[in-house]
Order: C-alpha cells, then sequence, then structure tokens
C-alpha cells in the first residue's frame, strides 16, 4: 500500500479569476494536505507540464472555454504522452451537456465537474474528487476506466 | 380489342363482297349464256317457218304450174302458159334460198337435194306433157297417162314437201319449247341477279352508311378532345410544338403562341420567327441545346425565359422528346411548361428559408446566450450569495436576512427558468433523429437522474413494461423529467408521494376524443400521482408556456416544464392530456403513435 | 499495434513477489492475500534490499499496524466482491468483525481515517469497479451483473453506478467503446 505521504498536488487552469478564488478558497477551507497551483489558461498550463523536472501532479482541472489553447485541446496533448498516464485529469466547466460529458470521457478525462453555483456545494464536490481519485490511486482500481461525473 | 373486332369485320366485309361479285359475275355469264342460247333457238325456229314457207311456196307454184298446163291442155289457150319460165326461176330462187337455210342441217339438206330433184322430174314431166299436148296429133291416151302420171307424181311430192314441212313443224314446236323453257330460265337468272346487285348495293350502302357515322363520331371525339386538349393548356400554362425532321416543318400549339403573348397563329411556325420572344439571355443557350438535339437526337430538358409581345418574362420548363409520326418521319416533340409562379414561389421559399436560417441561428445563439452567458454571471452571483450566506450572515439585521433570503430564492428561481428555457428552446430546434428508443430505458434514466429528489420526497415509484417505440431518445426522457419532477413538486405533504409510469390500452372514450381511427396505431403510456391535483377545468390551460396554477411558493415551478411535455409530445405526432381533481392526484395520458408518421 | 488486455493484480502481485524474494535467496510463505511470511533471521541489509527491490513494482511493506489492518479489511472486501460464494449471509459489519477480530467500530473508525472514505463507500466503489471490468467483457447482459454483484435490480445497479461513476452504464460503455475506436484509429 502507498503511504499518503507526499501532499496531493493539484493543478487548476481557468480564466476566470472569480472561479480560481472560489476554487482555492475552497481548496484552503477543506484543509486537506493539497498543493494548489493556478494557471490563467491553457497555454501556460501547457508550457508548465511540458518541463522536465517538476513532480507531476496528481489531479488536474481544466477549464473547457479558456483563450488560447482550449481544455478539449490541452486534454489531447496529455491524454497524448505517456508521462501524464497517471495524471487524472478533471474537467472543470460551466456546461453540463452530456455531449460536453461525454466527448471529454473519450478525449481521456477522469472527471467532470459542472461549476456549482454555491460555494459549499463546490467545497463537497473537490472533497468528493480527491477521495475519488485517491481511491482509484490508492486500491488497485483501473484508471482507465475512471470517470466520475458530478 | 375493339380495334381488332372493326378490322376483322371490315375483312368479313371484304370477303363477302368478294363472294357476292364472284356470284353475280357466275349469274351474269350464265344469263349472257341463256340469253345467247335463246336467240340462237329463235333463229332456229324462224330458219324452219322460211323452210316451210319456201316448200309451200315451191308447192304451190308447182300446182299452180300444173293448173296452168291443165287449163292449157283443156282451153289451150297459150296464155296458161306464158308464166312458165318465170314460174321456172322463182323455183330455183326458192330452191337456193332452202339450201342456205339448211346449210347447218345435213338431213334436210339432203331432203332439199331429193326436192330439187323431184322438181326437175316433175318439170321434165311438164315439159312431155306440154309437148305430147301441143303436138298436132295428139295421143289422148298418152297424154291422159302422162297426165295421171304428173298428177300422182305431183302427190307424191307434195307428200314429200307436206312430210318435210312436218318434220320442220315438229323441229320448230320442239324449238319452241325449249326456248320457252329457256326463257324462264333466263328469267329467273335475271331475277335472282337483280335481288343479288340489291343485296350487294343495299349492304355496301349500309356499311358505307355506318363507316360514315363511325367516322363521324371519331372525328367529333377528336375534335372534342382537341378542343379540351387546347384548354388543358391554356389553364395549364403550357403549350407544344412539333418539327418533323425530314421536312424541317413547325407545328405550334394554340397556347404556344399564347405563352409567347401573341394570338394563336400570330405567325409562321418556325425557329426563326420564335427568336425574338426567347430571352436575350437565353436565346443562345435555348438554341444551342435545340440544334445540337436535332442531329443526336437526345431529349432535352431546359429552363428558360420568354420574353413575351408584352415584354413580360416568364419562366418556361421545357423537355423536347423523340418519336416518328405516322409516315415513319422522325419528329421532335416539345412542351413548354410555364412555371414563372412555382419559379418565383421557389425564390420566395428560398427568400424564407434563408429568413429561417438566419432566425435558427440566432435562435442557436439566444440559446448559447441563456444556457451559458446568462448562467455565468447568475452562477457568480449565486456562489457570492452562497459565500456572504456563509460569512457574514451574521452581521446583517433580521430585515436584511431576509432580504438575503429572497436574494438567494430570487437567484434560484432564475436559474431553474434559464435550465427550463434551454430545454424548451431544445424542444423546438430542428435536429429531430427518431430511433429506435427502449421507454424502459429511458424511465429508468430518468430516475437516476431524479433519484435525489425522489429520495427526498421519500417518493414511491411504480414501474409498469413499456414499449419501444420510434422516438426522439433525450426529448422523451425530458417528458419524463418533466413529468416525474410535476409529480415530485405537487405532492402533498400528508402523503407519501405515489408515482406509477405504465402502459395502458386505449379506451374507446380516449378514441373518439382524438379520432384515433385504430387504436392499435398508439400506444398510451400513463404517468400517475397521488398529488395535489388540480380542477379538471384547468387541464388544457396548464400545457400552456408560462401557465401556472400555484402560485403558492413551496409549489416552485417555472411554468414551463408541461408545456415542454406537450411540445415534446408534439414532436413526436401525439397527444397528451391531463385529467385531476383537486386533493385526488393528476393522471397524465401520453398518445404516441406506434409507426413512425414523421 | 494496440492490444488490450486484462490482468489479475494478485496473481501479478504474488509473481513479483516470488520472483523478488528467490532473487534475494529469502526464504518465505505466501499467506493471505497481502501477507507474506518470511524467516526471522533474516539480515537488515537483504531486508532494505527487499523493500527497495519491490519499491520498483509499486509494493511496499507495511510496517504499521493499522495500516496493516487496512490491507486486510480491503483485501476482505475485495474477495467477497470478486467472489459471489464468498458473500456473507450475515451483514458486512459482522463478517468483517468475525473475519479480522476486531469491534466494527473500531474496524470503520481506522479504515475512514486512513482512507477518507467509509467502508460502505468502498464496497460501492469495489463492486462498481467490478461491474466495469464486467461491462466491457461484454459476456454478461446487465441484468446478470446484478446478480453477479448481488443487487436487487438493474435499476438499483444503474443508480448506484451513476453516483459512483457519474455516468449511466450505458455512457460508460459508449465512452469505452469510443475511446478505443478512437485509440485504434490513431
Amino acid at each position: 500500500m502507498i503511504a499518503h505521504k507526499d501532499p496531493m498536488h493539484i493543478l487548476l487552469a481557468d480564466d476566470d479569476e472569480d472561479d480560481r478564488a472560489f476554487f482555492s478558497e475552497a481548496i484552503m477551507e477543506l484543509k486537506m494536505d493539497n498543493k494548489l497551483t493556478l494557471f490563467t489558461n491553457g497555454n501556460g498550463l501547457m508550457d508548465y507540464l511540458v518541463l522536465p523536472d517538476i513532480k507531476l501532479p496528481h489531479i488536474l482541472f481544466l477549464d473547457l472555454n479558456m483563450p488560447g489553447k482550449t481544455g478539449i485541446e490541452c486534454l489531447k496533448e496529455i491524454r497524448a504522452n505517456t508521462r501524464f498516464k497517471d495524471v487524472s485529469v478533471a474537467i472543470y466547466s460551466t456546461s453540463s451537456s452530456e455531449k460536453d460529458i461525454e466527448d471529454t470521457f473519450i478525449e481521456g478525462a477522469n472527471i467532470y465537474i459542472k461549476k456549482p453555483n454555491d460555494f459549499s456545494a463546490l467545497k463537497k464536490v473537490i472533497k468528493e474528487v480527491i477521495n475519488m481519485n485517491w481511491q482509484f490511486h490508492t486500491s488497485g482500481l483501473n484508471i482507465e476506466t475512471f470517470f466520475f461525473s458530478i | 380489342m375493339k380495334f381488332l373486332k372493326l378490322f376483322k369485320n371490315s375483312q368479313v366485309f371484304k370477303l363477302a363482297l368478294g363472294v357476292a361479285i364472284l356470284v353475280v359475275c357466275y349469274f351474269g355469264s350464265k344469263f349472257f349464256s341463256q340469253m345467247q342460247k335463246l336467240t340462237s333457238t329463235l333463229e332456229l325456229i324462224a330458219k324452219s317457218n322460211d323452210t316451210q314457207l319456201e316448200l309451200e311456196k315451191l308447192l304451190s307454184i308447182i300446182n299452180s304450174y300444173d293448173y296452168s298446163l291443165r287449163n292449157y291442155i283443156i282451153t289451150n289457150d297459150e296464155s296458161y302458159l306464158q308464166n312458165r319460165f318465170l314460174n321456172r326461176g322463182i323455183i330455183e330462187e326458192g330452191i337456193k334460198k332452202l339450201k342456205v337455210l339448211t346449210v347447218n342441217d345435213p338431213l334436210r339438206k339432203k331432203d332439199i337435194l331429193t326436192l330439187e330433184k323431184l322438181i326437175n322430174y316433175r318439170f321434165k314431166l311438164f315439159r312431155e306433157t306440154l309437148i305430147a299436148a301441143k303436138s298436132n296429133n295428139v295421143d289422148q291416151l298418152g297424154l291422159k297417162l302422162k297426165l295421171k302420171r304428173s298428177n300422182d307424181y305431183t302427190e307424191m311430192m307434195k307428200l314429200f314437201v307436206y312430210k318435210v314441212i312436218n318434220s320442220e313443224r315438229l323441229k320448230a314446236k320442239f324449238q319452241n319449247s325449249n326456248h320457252q323453257f329457256e326463257l324462264q330460265d333466263s328469267l329467273m337468272t335475271a331475277f335472282l341477279l337483280i335481288i343479288l346487285s340489291l343485296l350487294i348495293l343495299l349492304l355496301s350502302f349500309n356499311k358505307t352508311n355506318i363507316d360514315i357515322e363511325a367516322l363521324k363520331e371519331a372525328n367529333d371525339k377528336l375534335k372534342l378532345l382537341n378542343e379540351s386538349f387546347n384548354t388543358a393548356e391554356k389553364t395549364a400554362g403550357f403549350g407544344h410544338w412539333m418539327v418533323n425532321l425530314e421536312t424541317n416543318t413547325y407545328t405550334f400549339s394554340d397556347n404556344l403562341y399564347r405563352l409567347m403573348g401573341v394570338e394563336p397563329n400570330a405567325f409562321e411556325p418556325n425557329l426563326e420567327n420564335t427568336i425574338k420572344y426567347f430571352h436575350p439571355d437565353d436565346l443562345e443557350y435555348v438554341t444551342k441545346v435545340h440544334r445540337e438535339s436535332l442531329i443526336n437526337h437526345q431529349s432535352t430538358s431546359i429552363v428558360f425565359r420568354f420574353l413575351t409581345a408584352t415584354n413580360e418574362v416568364r419562366y418556361i420548363m421545357g423537355v423536347g422528346s423523340f418519336t416518328k409520326d405516322g409516315n415513319g418521319d422522325l419528329i421532335k416533340i416539345g412542351v413548354n411548361y410555364d412555371i414563372t409562379n412555382q419559379y418565383k414561389k421557389t425564390l420566395e421559399l428560398e427568400e424564407n428559408n434563408k429568413e429561417l436560417k438566419y432566425i435558427n441561428t440566432e435562435l442557436e445563439s439566444f440559446n448559447n446566450i441563456v444556457s451559458h452567458d446568462l448562467q455565468e454571471p447568475l452562477r457568480k452571483i449565486q456562489m457570492f450569495i452562497s459565500r456572504l450566506e456563509e460569512k457574514e450572515f451574521d452581521v446583517l439585521s433580521q430585515q436584511g436576512r431576509d432580504y438575503f433570503s429572497k436574494v438567494r430564492v430570487a437567484a434560484n428561481r432564475m436559474q431553474t427558468l434559464l435550465i427550463d428555457l434551454v430545454n424548451y428552446s431544445r424542444t423546438v430546434k430542428g435536429d429531430k433523429v427518431f430511433v429506435e428508443t427502449d421507454l424502459n430505458k429511458m424511465i429508468t434514466e430518468t430516475l437516476i437522474d431524479l433519484s435525489i429528489n425522489v429520495e427526498e420526497k421519500n417518493a414511491v415509484i411504480q414501474i409498469g413494461k413499456l414499449p419501444t417505440i420510434k422516438a426522439i431518445p433525450f426529448q422523451i426522457k425530458q417528458l419524463f423529467i418533466n413529468l416525474v419532477s410535476n409529480s415530485l413538486n405537487y405532492s402533498q405533504e400528508t402523503q407519501i408521494p405515489k408515482i406509477s409510469i405504465t402502459s395502458e390500452i386505449i379506451t374507446e372514450e380516449e378514441a373518439s376524443e382524438y379520432k384515433i381511427i385504430n387504436k392499435e396505431d398508439y400506444y398510451k403510456i400513463v404517468v400517475a400521482d397521488n398529488g395535489i391535483g388540480f380542477k379538471q377545468e384547468y387541464a388544457e390551460k396548464i400545457f400552456l408556456l408560462f401557465k401556472r396554477l400555484e402560485t403558492d411558493p413551496k409549489y416552485s415551478g417555472t411554468g414551463l416544464g408541461l408545456a415542454i411535455c406537450s411540445r415534446i409530445v408534439d414532436n413526436h405526432n401525439g397527444f397528451i392530456w391531463a385529467k385531476s381533481q383537486p386533493n385526488e392526484g393528476a393522471k397524465f395520458s401520453i398518445f404516441l403513435p406506434k409507426v413512425d408518421m414523421v | 499495434m494496440k492490444l488490450n488486455y486484462n490482468y489479475d493484480g494478485n496473481i501479478a502481485c504474488r509473481t513479483i513477489l516470488q520472483d523478488q524474494l528467490e532473487k534475494l535467496n529469502i526464504s518465505y510463505q505466501l499467506l493471505d492475500l497481502g501477507q507474506i511470511e518470511i524467516s526471522d533471521n533474516i539480515s537488515e541489509e537483504s531486508f532494505d534490499e527487499l523493500q527497495t527491490s519491490l519499491k520498483r513494482f509499486a509494493i511496499h511493506i507495511i510496517d504499521n499496524p493499522k495500516a496493516q489492518l487496512i490491507q486486510k479489511i480491503k483485501d476482505a472486501i475485495i474477495e467477497i466482491v470478486y467472489n459471489k460464494d464468498k458473500f456473507p449471509n450475515t451483514t458486512i459489519s459482522q463478517y468483517l468483525s468475525d473475519k479480522l477480530n476486531y469491534r466494527y467500530g473500531y474496524i470503520t473508525n481506522v479504515f475512514s481515517e486512513y482512507t477518507y472514505t467509509s467502508i460502505e463507500n468502498f464496497i460501492i466503489i469495489q463492486k462498481i469497479e467490478r461491474a466495469k471490468k464486467l461491462i466491457i467483457e461484454e459476456k454478461l447482459s446487465l441484468t446478470e451483473i446484478s446478480y453477479e454483484l448481488n443487487y436487487s435490480s438493474v435499476a438499483y445497479l444503474s443508480t448506484q453506478f451513476k453516483k459512483v461513476t457519474g455516468l449511466t452504464p450505458s455512457m460508460f460503455k459508449r465512452v469505452i467503446d469510443k475511446r478505443r475506436k478512437l485509440s485504434n484509429t490513431e
């Protein structure tokens, strides 16, 4: 069994300032041992990820509608690279259309989150996502079939 | 079939006519031969009579000679003898005549020859008697002997002549009776001939009459057809033309002239005269297609414009094809159809379509605005509300807290409204793909989606076996979601909500109400609950947009849910109706056609 | 060329353990899942060596007794989820406390503390995990799968599937199929 000694490393790429603020506040209030890195767009995120000596994140939250590289483009690039095969990708979007959900899962996303309209709901969602992700990484579950839509 | 019969009739008639003519010919020839035979018989009779006459003449001459001689002998008057040479000449002539008359009768000829000898001998006797009488020494005894001999001889000659005459009379009599018989025969033949000729004449007349009648009728029909064709062309706005490829002559129908804006037969029908009525922009193309077709004999189909005599533009659909006429000449027949109205309508339709497409894109962007752009700031508002509520609620005054709660409720309500609006607009949009849809699966998915609400209300859901239909799956799911949500929303606080979704048999009453001719053509799905219900008089109103019956804020509705249901059922060519009484639950019946009627 | 494969984590793990232990000449005996017995007089040196070599395969030697208990709980749950016959007639709590010889309250407390989830939730996750495998294998219908996993109805399985994954079983299947198609065409 993997000892959960290292802090959970979380990335978020979202062009919306408020949403980034809500997200980091939620993570902070959850008081879990997490490390959050924020990106304001897809290009910045991808530039960071390709750096050779970074520590890979456990979960990557991706907004779909971003200027420059969109969330789905980032997702495709990430899934095309085996280096990131153990990184869980969570789509973090305002859209709740089934098509968006299906499309992103097909492209290799593991988690789909519709941005909640209530802060406590956001906290709950993030907590559940982190927990579920944790289960997948600690209980021998198949990450290939890891889907979690909330 | 009729034609074949007619053809056969005329064949039979020809045959009959032929036979009749043959029969007439036969009788005619027979009549002719009978007449000829009759003539020869008559001739024979005449000859026989002549012979008799001549013979009797001869006999009388001899007699008169005899008398003259006797008179001389008695009287010795020389004057009695003055005619003797003349008499002799007459006899010669008579013999000659007899010879001619009996030339065809060998037996009679022999008789005449015998008679001639007898006469000659008689005259010898006359001469001897005369000599004897004249001599001066009349030997009275010798003379008497001579006279006696002469007398006997005359008697004998008489007998011979009578015998000949008798036989000649017998012959004539026989010929005569023969003649009678032949005459009767000929009469019969002539009568038959006349009857037959009359018959043929009558038959021919009748036939001709009938033929003329038929011809007249056909002519009338043709005239009528032509007239109705002309009228039809006029009414339907098409005209036709023909060109004989061998003679290069054109024929135009009346209405073709009218299509060009001129009176029928206003000009000689040919290509050159028509040219000025073609729209200048189309002329080259039209004549090129026409001329090429005259060479390769391929059918043509073109759309062009006539510029009529009154400078009006007419859109014409022209089709041409090749065939052979009665003389085996190759002809091209063309039909020109005035499609101006259709063309203009199509243009109008295209214009409308463009506008519709534009409206659709507008609607689409409106949808995007509602579903994303409008929801975004609203979500932020809600987020900030929740942040404030969590952190700053306590520092607000009681009134401030009330206001704040109202802000939250209003924001939430706006959110549901936006979601419903998106759902409603999704049912209006065009992309309706009908596929085999298992309603059991749809209801399962619905209940999964609504599981939180169902659990919250502790509702009991009962599902019957549902059919598989051709439908738009997401809309059917939306329909169930809305109906079940509706039942959950309007449940009675005092009872556990019970909702059943079942497939039922259509009743006679419903069939007549909805003019369902065959009950087998529709499925009936019933969603029933034990909620607060409503007055039956509102049963139709509840399906209208933004129509809400309950104003109590605890029943949260947007007035869109059932309107969406109505639209969805409409999209599937079905009906939905509600039956309810206050506090007795509501029953929603959905009728969906079994066969895809789209 | 892309190949699809399935595997049995337990067998893989045991094989790796056997290989590594034999390589280091350590005598051993395989016990229940997640447990082996080695001779006590093993040198510290070779123990470290074993630990490092196993780490490469993400196999960790657990020296914490609570962690050991958690592993035992997980193994017990996986055993009943993957083997219908072993599914207890009694309640799960009874079964676990009997099997592990602890009070159930203690077991759940320890489990939640270390795994950030409840035993109940863990069972659901494991059952859905197995359901996913069975759906992908396509050998069983959804009804048969719900029976195999001791669900009272397909609807219940579907509801739970949706709760855990956010997807309906049919959408899950569709996504998997489309993913495979996508990776095969690349």
